[in-house]
């Protein structure tokens, strides 16, 4: 019964890495777009039903991270989100899991919890935004009155998710407030067990 | 949902001097503190501190060397950036590096080519020093930066400047009552010119997540996005030569970047903005929130948690409460349930 399992949380393993990696896919497109390199995908009954990435700069909007971006098109979407739905109180992300490259934000973990969110997985931590436990358990550890909690589980794809940040930090962020030259950064490429400096903005 | 102009602010007559400062029991709001933890740092039990890994350098000439490495070896985070990064001994015989605070467990590798002797951890104060018994206090366990003014300290209001914050929470809770006619939630929230620049646009928006069917569409989000599509249209490369109200004021902040965000602007709302609001206006560097209805369970600004005042955060807003009656607004009509996000 043990090695049934085990086998069991592997396959499951092997499945959350393949919607990971979708999620990576949608962070490099976001890197391409000099955006600050943030990739989600939102899964429903074993489908993909909204994938997004960040695009702070494109909507001159600092509140458009990926997450919020799949927000807005799951709900926009009838097929996805039927209006009865709504109107009878249920939360609109109940049977959805959401994978995402970086640990979300305070803003994006309390939008996740009131849209009642079932499960994230998530690459990496955000040290300085980080609503799913590394500055506020937006997710759990903070009580709401109303909205359950939801699990976020970290580490599918960590790695991959911390050098894409670096890659884009090593680059000049002109859409930056005050942009900072990087003409002397290098690409660093050794990684600390658990102890990460990405950012999520 | 975004009002062009800041007509509607006009300051009510007033013949005493508008440029006297208000005391701070005279101000329509209470300032909600957001740095008590940081305040009582005067006794040594009381001085905050964090593990770091440090390193002697026995021979006091290699200590520049050591600092170039420093540099470029990854280790030097912003998280130490209050400490000085050398020790000198009392006795001038050897110095101590500074190395890093992260990775607790493991010691951080070292250059062979530089003589240094096994690292070490020690705990150093978590801040900088406010006070200069603070900083006797932090000195003494490692070399501390004093930074007696912080980013955040409450600035003098004039009597100008809290009638300017009376029209614009008169105007907040005149358009949430328009939202809940129109079969909305009552809350609304509003981003007027400052005092200083009139001529600043204002942006007004009401909570509609009634209407548009979307849980998410908070007053505090939708006067962010008011302000990004209007500036959308005004980006650089598409700025319409004829449409004058469009045009960003000369004197608006021109800094790259910073014409999307709410740098330098102060935002009034009728309820405490839920902890996804109260992240989202801190993304958007908001300089100051007043609130007029406290949301003990939800809210973002002191009620359910208190966001820009959690530690690692990169950006502080001062939080204002609207004290009861003040400056003639009444929460008449404003009444939400107490477990709702607002």
């Amino acid at each position: 019964m043990i090695s049934g399992d085990t086998e069991n949380i592997e396959e499951a393993s092997d499945e959350h890495l393949a919607w990971m990696l979708q999620a990576m896919e949608m962070a490099e497109e976001a890197l391409t777009a000099s955006e600050v390199p943030v990739g989600c995908v939102f899964v429903r009954g074993g489908r993909s039903i909204a994938r997004a990435r960040n695009r702070t700069n494109e909507l001159r909007n600092a509140t458009r991270h990926a997450e919020l971006e799949a927000i807005d098109a799951i709900l926009a979407n009838p097929a996805l989100t039927p209006p009865s739905l709504l109107t009878s109180g249920a939360y609109p992300l109940a049977d959805t899991t959401l994978y995402v490259t970086v640990e979300p934000c305070i803003m994006c973990a309390s939008a996740l919890r009131q849209m009642g969110i079932k499960r994230v997985f998530y690459g990496c931590a955000n040290e300085r935004f980080g609503g799913c436990g590394s500055v506020l358990g937006v997710n759990k550890g903070l009580a709401h009155p109303k909205h359950p909690p939801f699990d976020a589980t970290d580490g599918y794809c960590r790695e991959e998710a911390i050098m894409i940040l670096r890659r884009f930090y090593v680059t000049e962020n002109t859409n930056a407030p005050t942009p900072r030259s990087k003409t002397n950064r290098v690409l660093k490429t050794d990684i600390p067990s658990r102890e990460p400096t990405p950012r999520h903005s | 949902e975004v009002e062009a102009s800041s007509s509607s602010n006009h300051v009510p007559e007033d013949t005493s001097d508008p440029n006297a400062i208000v005391p701070d029991e005279d101000l329509p709001f209470t300032r909600v503190k957001l740095t008590s933890d940081e305040d009582d740092e005067e006794t040594s039990e009381a001085v905050r501190t964090v593990q770091a890994w440090a390193v002697d350098i026995p021979d006091p000439r290699h200590t520049t060397s050591a600092l170039k490495w420093l540099k470029s070896s990854g280790l030097d985070t912003p998280t130490l950036s209050h400490l000085k990064r050398v020790r000198k001994s009392p006795t001038g015989t050897h110095s101590t590096l500074l190395l890093t605070s992260t990775s607790p467990t493991i010691a951080p590798e070292l250059p062979s080519d530089l003589d240094l002797a096994a690292p070490y951890q020690l705990a150093v104060p978590r801040s900088a020093a406010l006070t200069p018994t603070s900083l006797a206090l932090k000195n003494a366990l490692w070399p501390t930066v004093f930074a007696p003014r912080r980013k955040g300290e409450p600035e003098d209001w004039s009597r100008a400047r809290a009638q300017w914050a009376c029209a614009a929470m008169v105007r907040v809770v005149e358009e949430a009552r328009a939202a809940r006619a129109a079969g909305e939630l009552p809350i609304a929230s509003y981003v007027p010119a400052p005092p200083e620049e009139p001529a600043w646009p204002s942006y007004l928006a009401r909570d509609t997540r009634v209407s548009s069917a979307h849980p998410l569409r908070h007053a505090a989000l939708n006067v962010v996005r008011a302000l990004s599509n209007s500036t959308a249209s005004t980006s650089a490369s598409i700025i319409p030569a004829t449409a004058a109200a469009s045009t960003p004021p000369t004197s608006a902040p021109t800094k790259n970047g910073q014409h999307y965000l709410l740098t330098s602007r102060a935002l009034f709302v009728t309820h405490e903005p839920c902890v996804m609001c109260s992240m989202a206006l801190l993304h958007s560097r908001v300089k100051e929130v007043f609130f007029l209805v406290p949301m003990q369970r939800t809210g973002g600004c002191g009620g359910a948690a208190c966001v820009p005042k959690l530690e690692g955060v990169n950006h502080r807003f001062a939080i204002g409460r609207w004290k009861t009656g003040a400056g003639g607004v009444s929460v008449e009509g404003l009444e939400i349930d107490e477990d709702i996000d607002s």
